[in-house]
């Protein structure tokens, strides 16, 4: 049963995010991103990663595809001024096309894994409690970083967006 | 208390926040911008970039007093990070280069309209985190360390967003870093998986960390899943040092950055990103048991590196695009050190790689601190036509732009030859004959575009195009002030000096 919900999960994960590069409609293909990542969150809940799912879905799904909207409605684009892939070379999509199929066939005919029982497996960050223990204290000083990260982009932003006197913006 | 809480707790007491103090100092004297911008009078504000110059050289003293450091050789932040010596001299490499990137910053700045408080500040955080990075041993601290520094250089990149160029360097740069980004991401994960198996030898619940992650590596050889994992860890790494096929970003994303942004691009980035595969293929790094994998793509990327970057630059005419290219070519050859490095036979190989580093390091900033002064308020816009007759108006740049060009060229009394030197002959140590006649071949096409420069300075006066003979005569150039000119000094006898006497120095770097 949580084999075949991860099958499940896994193809519609796939469908959806070719759904995200094919879509003419920029709309559309952000709406596509909404349910590839329903899909992933479906893969870690088979998984049994439940707060990486509830991560997932709350800050991707829920923040951060709906600025994508918002961004999307504000610049008011249109969504058929995109090359279409027919203007690839042929070459390219030869090499590629060999490109993803040795990789699938080399896949299966050499990754097999012995199959590992789902109990020796560490479920680490699955319970709430300790993951919030181990931000604090095990990878503070990424935390830290991180806070760092966040603030030059602002800064980023203020600086690339805002209108200073005596700048002449290009148009 | 559960006992994995108690244990996670322990790990607290690990936090030694004193062994990373020269990062620390770094951002709070970034942070200090910040609040000196709000609080001085705007008459004051000149003076802000001085608080931040002050600041890095106060770090890099304190770091130098300190360079024997008490915590050589050990694992801080719970095994985030280890402190080496390696370490300690990128320490002081990326501090170098931010001085120098703030000191060609005030004279890039003062020709626009931009603000001019977060250009340093942004500097300032990407060198601490190009700090860190240099001494990380986790993956997480790796990652998150490298995506600070990226973030940073989008802003940078992008900062004068009053050009066109600017602003799509800053995108492309953008789209490729996030590309390279994901690759690296999705090795990471995919060894972090693969080591994490239970039912594998070696498996090991701290995947994350380089450690760890080694004994799970030498205990599986020719694991396949590890091995698609260690190439594309290795591909997003190529990405950062514009080696060959991933070089694709470099011209476009040169010319259009500010001429200091270019000038950290060039030097500072890409020496990140060999701190990090030094720490990742070296002999002794995380790859060291997949060295029938990681050497021979090492070394397919290396020679086409190479010769792409050298053949690319000859056609060039923007000088920015220039040494760009041949700043490719530069990656190839530290490639080529990185490669003596991850075998056993070539000892002084790593020395090799940092001594090439700082020869780089002096050499282009010394030519990115005359192309700065000679650039208009046009800053992508820099030909080799502007250095025409430079020789003659300002003497002084054009015998500094001829001492970090020919060290650039590796000329022989000059540093820039030491380094290749050192470089060629580990090489040579470990057996990467081939590479070798390839990395020569490279050198003599290399010597064509340089010169080609230097005569353009030198031997050539500045003529009007046949068919718009009222085309506005180059960019004027910026008179040199003090701060600057001493740099641009010390840079060319550095370059002298090192290449005259490399001894203490190469034994410093050699004998880690």
């Amino acid at each position: 049963m949580a084999q075949l919900l991860f099958n499940l999960f896994a193809v519609f994960t796939l469908v959806t995010a070719a759904g995200v590069v094919l879509n003419k409609n920029v709309v559309n293909a952000a709406m596509c991103l909404l349910l590839t990542l329903v899909g992933v969150a479906g893969l870690f809940v088979a998984l049994n990663a439940y707060l990486l799912a509830f991560i997932l879905l709350l800050v991707y799904a829920g923040a951060v595809v709906a600025l994508f909207l918002f961004i999307i409605m504000l610049l008011d684009t249109k969504g058929d001024q995109r090359p279409g892939l027919k203007h690839l070379s042929l070459i390219a999509r030869a090499i590629a096309l060999a490109l993803v199929a040795g990789g699938v066939v080399s896949f299966f005919v050499r990754s097999r894994l012995p199959e590992p029982s789902l109990g020796a497996t560490p479920a680490l960050g699955a319970e709430l409690k300790l993951y919030a223990y181990q931000l604090f204290t095990t990878y503070l000083l990424p935390v830290q970083v991180i806070g760092f990260l966040l603030l030059i982009a602002m800064l980023g932003v203020i600086v690339l967006s805002k209108k200073f006197d005596g700048l002449e913006d290009i148009k | 208390m559960t006992p994995e809480l108690v244990k996670v707790a322990a790990a607290a007491s690990d936090n030694t926040w004193a062994a990373i103090f020269p990062e620390l100092m770094l951002a709070c004297v970034a942070l200090l911008l910040l609040v000196a911008e709000i609080v001085l009078p705007k008459k004051f504000h000149e003076l802000i970039p001085s608080i931040a110059i002050a600041g890095i050289v106060g770090t890099f003293i304190g770091l130098l007093i300190n360079f024997q450091s008490a915590w050589l050789g050990a694992y801080t932040f719970s095994g985030l990070l280890h402190h080496t010596m390696g370490g300690q001299i990128m320490r002081a490499f990326f501090l170098l280069a931010a001085l120098l990137v703030c000191l060609l910053g005030r004279v890039s700045l003062a020709k626009q309209a931009m603000p001019r408080i977060e250009f340093f500040h942004l500097v300032l955080i990407i060198t601490a985190a190009m700090m860190l990075l240099a001494q990380s041993a986790h993956f997480v601290m790796l990652f998150v360390a490298l995506e600070t520094v990226t973030i940073g250089f989008y802003i940078l990149v992008s900062y004068f967003r009053t050009s066109a160029a600017s602003l799509e360097a800053g995108l492309k740069y953008l789209v490729m870093g996030a590309l390279s980004s994901g690759m690296l991401l999705f090795g990471i994960v995919l060894l972090y998986g693969i080591a994490g198996n239970p039912a594998l030898k070696a498996h090991t619940a701290e995947s994350m960390n380089f450690g760890s992650l080694a004994i799970f590596l030498a205990a599986n050889p020719h694991q396949f899943l590890a091995s698609i994992g260690i190439v594309l860890v290795l591909a997003g790494v190529a990405f950062k040092i514009g080696a060959f096929p991933f070089q694709i970003w470099i011209p476009d994303v040169y010319q259009g950055a500010p001429t200091p942004v270019t000038a950290f691009l060039a030097v500072a980035s890409k020496a990140a990103g060999f701190a990090v595969l030094l720490a990742l293929a070296g002999k002794d790094g995380v790859f060291a048991s997949y060295g029938w994998l990681v050497t021979p793509v090492l070394t397919v990327l290396a020679a086409a590196t190479i010769l792409f970057g050298n053949v690319a630059a000859l056609t060039q005419h923007n000088v920015k695009r220039l040494i760009g290219l041949s700043g490719v070519s530069h990656a190839g050859f530290l490639l080529l050190g990185v490669i003596a490095a991850s075998s056993p036979l070539a000892a002084m190989a790593t020395g090799a790689v940092y001594f090439y580093l700082f020869a780089y390091l002096f050499a282009s900033f010394a030519v990115f601190g005359v192309m700065t002064h000679l650039a208009g308020a046009d800053d992508s816009d820099q030909d080799l036509d502007h250095y025409t007759g430079l020789a003659k108006e300002s003497p002084f740049l054009a015998a500094i732009l001829a001492i970090g060009l020919g060290s650039l060229a590796g000329i022989p009394p000059l540093a820039g030859f030491m380094g290749k030197l050192f470089v060629f002959i580990a090489a040579f140590q470990a057996g990467a004959r081939w590479l070798l006649v390839i990395a020569v071949a490279g050198v003599v096409i290399s010597i064509y575009y340089y010169f080609g420069w230097i005569k353009a300075a030198f031997f050539e006066t500045w003529t009007s195009p046949v068919d718009s003979p009222n085309t506005p005569a180059r960019p004027a150039r910026t008179p040199v002030e003090l701060a600057a000119g001493i740099a641009l000094v010390a840079l060319a006898l550095g370059s002298l000096a090192l290449g005259f006497y490399p001894g203490t120095f190469g034994q410093l770097l050699a004998l880690r």
